[in-house]
């Protein structure tokens, strides 16, 4: 036995003694060293081929250039695209992770159709012939029915291509029912609309303006073309011109501005009237301008002789500093320091429309606030607002109608945008859920067509949104992602995403020069999807009689390319049209309103005549029941549109603002201490339509008794990056119809807030 | 080999942020993120284990409203020179994974390097290095942004930002394509100055008098991060807000007025 | 006591033959059988020959070029080949197989490359074979006279080639292209006169062939 042991153990140290001699422990070593550093489940990027791509970014209505950066067939980065006339070069967050929509976890396939309930995420996939027969059948049915009005349709943008096919369908199929989603881009058109008689949206040429005074728009935040005005922000840095920020809130704007102006949230337009007062009284305003080319500034008498205040009396009589001031909490003498300077100033620039503009706002606000563009005569010249002429290039003969379409065509909208109520407003998408629920229009809503918009997550009152939802049977939704509304449909009919698209892309919001851009494919479709002008194409040519007739295109492209005419070369080659020397109209030719003038006042303000414009607007709640205000606060870093946050977007949500799921309120610490509140404590957040379960952030950023959570959060559909994550704003809040457009001009509602 | 490549004088790339104009979007973090295959994870709150090279602090001045102020800083890695390169994090790596090249003056880090002891973590006094703490994980698909030109981490490295350096070498492929000895100032520059859509970053190279770096360095408001630390960092910051530029280093409320820092 | 002796006397022989037996076992196991288990072969899709391709075109850079990038093309891809390869030109059998599986497929060739780098490293071939003036065979020896693909050889453990890795298990090293590990690239720039510009080791900076 012992030999045996000894001869073993001899075996095992001759073993280890050749062992060591051999190459095996060393290239074992570090072959294991070097399998720890590449796992071989850790992704090796393929290189290849470089290859950029131009294109514009439809992710926002900002209609950015960007350059994608290929590897032969895969895009790997999104840039902003040098040169380009609306962001040469700049991106913004969104733009730049643009990627992680295209090839994210959460893109529809191929089409599908709803197997389970509601909402409980059971689909089955299916053909393309299948899912346009369905959504065709489903709609002829309907149609034949007698009940065409009962179809409505929301489409995310209001110009181009696109949304124009969806608007053709609803008139071919016979539904009053085509909404668009609303912004500040609504009340401004409205506004050029009153004060200039056009059709037109703005154009701000804020790079050359001098003097900004911004009425709580988030200008570096998110506001117009977002990218365009992080340059001219930039530009009033380099050359020393002023930025004042009129807000309740220290929002990033409010920071970088020169001045910051902590206003009573919802008094803007005191402010702005004010301001006006001091303008007037001091004779300080554009005295060619408003002689010669407005009216209704002094008083005015109408055609059969009846005297009406002018703008001057209307403000005089009521908007002194002083009075002003107790409204707006601003001191009067910076009222008046502030009215002289913007005066005083070259190129004086007023804006609106709070945040990123997503909330329509106000009437009264955008025409107070562009009445003082007016007095220093910041139309149409270098630094000021700009009439653009809405896009105008979509110019197809009108369907023909059968008997069907003319009877539903007469019939009332669901959204009561129609009428006398709201003479100048197309659709009210925020007035969508309350005519469903109420029945106000007389028939019921029994389809529903979504695209490019996200409805159930972006209007507010979510709850009134999903129940009006819950009463429509059937919904179609073109999202390419599975998105809020996409997960609540019965049929899905993914859409390409932008970058695997054609589409035009019409006028950048607040772009001072006409510009089309048009989208192309970057790389090739990645799934089954189809571009969303095809598909309806299909539904109506499926559908056949005049419906079918009135898509005479063979396809989505060729309608394209038709509507584009001689600019098509163009778009194809450059991706963009611009109209490089293109100046306003002349003060003489720029107003078309009846007088022909710029007009102060309208017959628009008459709505308003009767309620009390020196307050603060009216939002939803009682202040017995509920003594804070909560307002939203747009972030960069937080999409809050229908496309939620990106993976990359989600990692630089601030420490501030979100804590695993909780979101925080900010409050003032004032505020904090009466309600027994501390940084971080969990609380309960309640307001008349909602309540949710926040953490109380103390904020020397907002006064007392104002309480702010930020927009984009709370998705509850969409990738794990971003859903169940916080509260959706919208969820908490109600929209209240403005007096003259209808429109949604909910600033805020009254809220309160205990420990959980 | 010959011997004739590439004898030009050296370079030391810096940066120089301008807070004035930085608007806090965010839209620098994205693209490096974007640009340098960055994993991210379903909860990136716990902010000391978000992986973000670039990353935008908010600065607030701590009075009352409406008096309080807010500033927002990007840092990305100030790639330090200490002396003579011996930077905060080079002179600890006892694992030779982070140096500092005297021609380019950019401290680099290599993954398959490191074995994730963490002394660079705890000697940077910029917090600009981060820890894999797990693989990451890109979801189905994902993996087709994935940049060739950066590698992939792995769990239990350390990374950081790094100029982006690839675009350097990438720029460089040209440069020699077409026989030219230098680098134009704009053939390389970061993502994130690209991406600044506020302008307020510019990149290059700090030795050359006629890049655009070289003289704002010198801007009256400038300053940089922990001057008086002696880290000799290569990351500028132009504000005009007092305040600002004192938390720049962290000056107590009754100290005096911000030191001259070297150029 | 003595017997005890014995036992030691007779085991002596024993654990010297152990011993030998152990050494030798396991240096079989290390040189032979270990080299054999820690690298796998794979054949290339099919069999290409660079001669009759030099033949016709005269240079490497006719398909191994440089982009107007100044990146280096690498492995040519298919639409560079489709020029020639429409159609069989009935040569050998390998074209047919790649007319017929990837020409009319439009189907990638996935050639195993055997001087493929991990995705650690960097190399610039224009800095090199532009600014070094470098010759192509220099690093990748005489490929550019085989008439058949020799197999694909890789290391189980790390997927790498064989060729980066060494091909001798002694690690001697005859032709730059027997082994290309970071030593060599070092020792090469080292003695080439790159800029040896690290303040850590004063050696080259890891940002030169890093990534």
């Amino acid at each position: 036995m012992n030999i045996a042991r000894r001869s073993f153990l001899a075996f095992l140290i001759g073993g280890a003694a050749g062992t060591a001699l051999s190459p095996l422990p060393w290239k074992l070593t570090d072959d294991l060293s070097i399998w720890t550093q590449t796992w071989p489940w850790t992704p090796v990027p393929p290189d290849g081929e470089y290859s950029y791509v131009n294109s514009v970014c439809t992710l926002c209505p900002g209609g950015c250039g960007i350059t994608v950066r290929k590897v032969d067939n895969r895009a790997v980065k999104i840039e902003g695209m040098a040169g380009h006339p609306v962001n040469d070069g700049g991106i913004c967050i969104l733009g730049a992770s643009g990627l992680q929509l295209l090839y994210g976890p959460r893109r529809v396939k191929a089409p599908m159709r709803r197997v389970g309930e509601r909402g409980e995420g059971k689909w089955e996939t299916i053909s393309w012939d299948e899912a346009i027969a369905a959504a065709a059948e489903k709609l002829e049915g309907i149609r034949s029915a007698g009940n065409p009005q009962g179809v409505a349709c929301m489409v995310g943008d209001r110009y181009g291509t696109v949304p124009s096919l969806f608007e053709r369908f609803m008139t071919a199929y016979g539904s009053p029912n085509f909404m668009s989603d609303a912004a500040i881009e609504d009340s401004y058109r409205i506004t050029l609309n009153l004060m200039h008689g056009k059709n037109a949206i703005p154009g701000f040429d804020a790079g050359n303006a001098d003097f900004v005074v911004s009425f709580g728009s988030g200008v570096i935040e998110g506001w117009g073309s977002p990218v365009r005005m992080f340059l001219a922000h930039g530009k009033w840095k380099d050359e020393n011109k002023t930025l004042v920020q009129v807000e309740p809130r220290l929002s990033n704007t409010a920071a970088k501005a020169d001045k910051w102006v902590a206003v009573q949230p919802g008094t803007e337009a005191v402010l702005a009237l004010s301001m006006a007062y001091v303008i007037i009284k001091e004779n300080l305003y554009d005295k060619s301008f408003v002689a010669e080319n407005a009216a209704a500034f002094e008083d005015w008498r109408d055609d059969e002789g009846k005297t009406y205040p002018g703008f001057k009396t209307f403000v005089l009589n009521g908007f002194s500093p002083a009075d002003a001031s107790k409204v707006t909490g601003v001191d009067p003498s910076l009222i008046v320091s502030l009215a002289r300077s913007f005066a005083g100033a070259e190129k004086p620039l007023a804006l609106c429309g709070r945040g990123k503009g997503n909330t329509p706002g106000s009437l009264h606000e955008f025409m107070a606030v562009h009445a003082l563009n007016g007095l220093v005569g910041a139309i149409n010249r270098p630094g000021g607002v700009w009439a653009i002429d809405v896009p105008d290039y979509v110019t197809w003969p009108k369907p023909g109608l059968d008997e069907a379409a003319r009877a539903g065509l007469e019939k009332p909208r669901v959204d009561g945008a129609d009428g006398g109520a709201y003479p100048y407003t197309e659709s009210i998408i925020s007035g969508f859920a309350d005519g469903v629920n109420s029945g106000s229009a007389g028939y019921g809503v029994e389809a529903l067509l979504v695209s490019g918009a996200n409805p159930l997550y972006t209007l507010r009152d979510a709850q009134a949104v999903r129940k009006a939802f819950d009463s429509i049977g059937f919904v179609v939704s073109f999202s390419s992602y599975m998105d809020e509304t996409a997960a609540q449909a019965d049929l899905i009919l993914p859409n390409h995403t932008y970058l695997e698209r054609r589409q035009d892309v019409p006028a950048p919001f607040g772009l001072n020069m006409p510009v089309i851009g048009m989208s192309r494919p970057v790389v090739p479709p990645q799934f089954d999807t189809r571009q969303v002008g095809d598909s309806l194409m299909g539904i109506a040519r499926k559908m056949g009689g005049s419906v079918g007739d009135a898509f005479g295109w063979e396809s989505y492209e060729a309608c394209l390319k038709e509507t584009m005419g001689a600019a098509w070369e163009t778009l194809e080659k450059d991706g963009i049209l611009v109209k490089a020397d293109y100046a306003p109209e002349g003060w003489g030719e720029a107003f078309n309103t009846p007088s022909k003038k710029f007009q102060f006042f309208t017959g628009a303000y008459r709505h308003g005549e009767n309620k009390d414009l020196m307050s603060q607007m009216k939002i939803e709640g009682e202040a017995a029941d509920f003594p804070l205000i909560l307002i939203p606060y747009d972030s960069m870093r937080l999409a809050s549109g229908p496309v939620a946050d990106t993976p990359f977007m989600a990692k630089t949500i601030e420490e501030d603002v979100l804590i695993h799921d909780d979101v925080y309120v900010q409050v003032n610490p004032a505020t904090a201490a009466s309600l027994n509140l501390r940084e971080g404590k969990v609380a309960e957040l309640t307001t008349p339509v909602g309540k949710a379960r926040v953490r109380v952030h103390l904020s020397e950023g907002i006064g007392e008794g104002v309480i702010a959570l930020p927009t984009g959060l709370g998705h509850w559909a969409n990738s794990k990056y971003i859903a169940g994550k916080g509260v959706n704003v919208n969820r908490l809040m109600s929209p209240v119809a403005d007096p003259v457009s209808g429109l949604d001009a909910a600033w805020g509602i009254r809220a309160k807030l205990a420990r959980a | 080999m010959k011997k004739a490549q590439e004898h030009t004088a050296p370079k030391k790339y810096g940066m120089v942020i301008d807070l004035d104009k930085c608007t806090g979007c965010g839209a620098c973090m994205a693209a490096c993120m974007a640009e340098n295959n960055v994993p991210f994870r379903e909860d990136e709150t716990d902010k000391n284990l978000s992986i973000t090279w670039l990353r935008v602090y908010k600065l607030t001045n701590g009075k009352k409203f409406p008096n309080a102020d807010v500033c927002y800083l990007p840092r990305p890695c100030m790639h330090c020179e200490g002396h003579h390169g011996h930077s905060p994090c080079v002179s600890v790596c006892p694992a030779t994974a982070t140096d500092y090249s005297y021609d380019t003056g950019i401290v680099s880090q290599i993954y398959t390097r490191c074995f994730g002891c963490r002394y660079c973590m705890a000697a940077c006094p910029y917090h600009v290095r981060y820890f894999n703490w797990w693989d990451p994980v890109w979801p189905e698909g994902m993996e087709k942004m994935l940049s060739p030109n950066v590698s992939v981490r792995t769990r239990g490295v350390v990374e950081k930002c790094s100029f982006c350096f690839h675009r350097y070498q990438i720029a460089m492929e040209k440069v020699r394509y077409e026989g030219r000895a230098e680098l134009a100032e704009d053939e390389y520059q970061t993502a994130c100055t690209q991406a600044c859509p506020a302008n307020a970053i510019t990149f290059g190279d700090l030795n050359n008098h006629d890049h655009a770096v070289y003289k704002l360095k010198t801007h009256p408001d400038a300053f940089r991060l922990l001057e008086r630390l002696g880290t000799n960092p290569k990351v500028y910051y132009i504000s005009s807000r007092e305040w600002v530029r004192r938390q720049g280093d962290n000056y107590l409320e009754n100290e005096g007025k911000v030191v001259a820092k070297a150029h | 006591m003595s017997t005890v002796k014995a036992k030691d006397d007779g085991a002596g022989g024993f654990i010297i033959l152990f011993f030998i037996l152990g050494f030798v076992a396991s240096m079989i196991l290390g040189w032979i059988v270990f080299p054999k288990l820690l690298y796998s072969q794979k054949e290339q899709p099919f069999n290409f020959d660079h001669a009759i391709h030099m033949d016709m075109v005269g240079a490497c850079e006719s398909c191994h070029f440089f982009r107007d990038d100044g990146t280096f093309s690498g492995i040519p891809k298919l639409a560079q080949c489709i020029d020639c390869h429409q159609d069989v030109q009935g040569f050998t059998k390998d074209e047919e197989i790649f007319v017929n599986e990837y020409v009319r497929n439009y189907r990638e060739v996935p050639w195993l490359i055997y001087s493929e780098q991990p995705d650690c490293v960097y190399f610039s071939h224009s800095a090199h074979v532009l600014s070094g003036g470098m010759e192509c065979k220099t690093c990748h020896g005489p490929i550019a006279e085989t008439e058949t693909s020799r197999p694909y050889e890789y290391n189980r453990i790390t997927g790498y080639s064989r060729d980066i890795w060494g091909k001798s298990m002694l690690g001697l090293k005859k032709n730059p292209w027997d082994r290309m590990k970071m030593d060599d690239c070092a020792e090469c720039h080292r003695e080439n006169g790159v800029k040896q510009n690290s303040a850590q080791t004063h050696k080259g900076a890891c940002f030169v062939c890093h990534k």
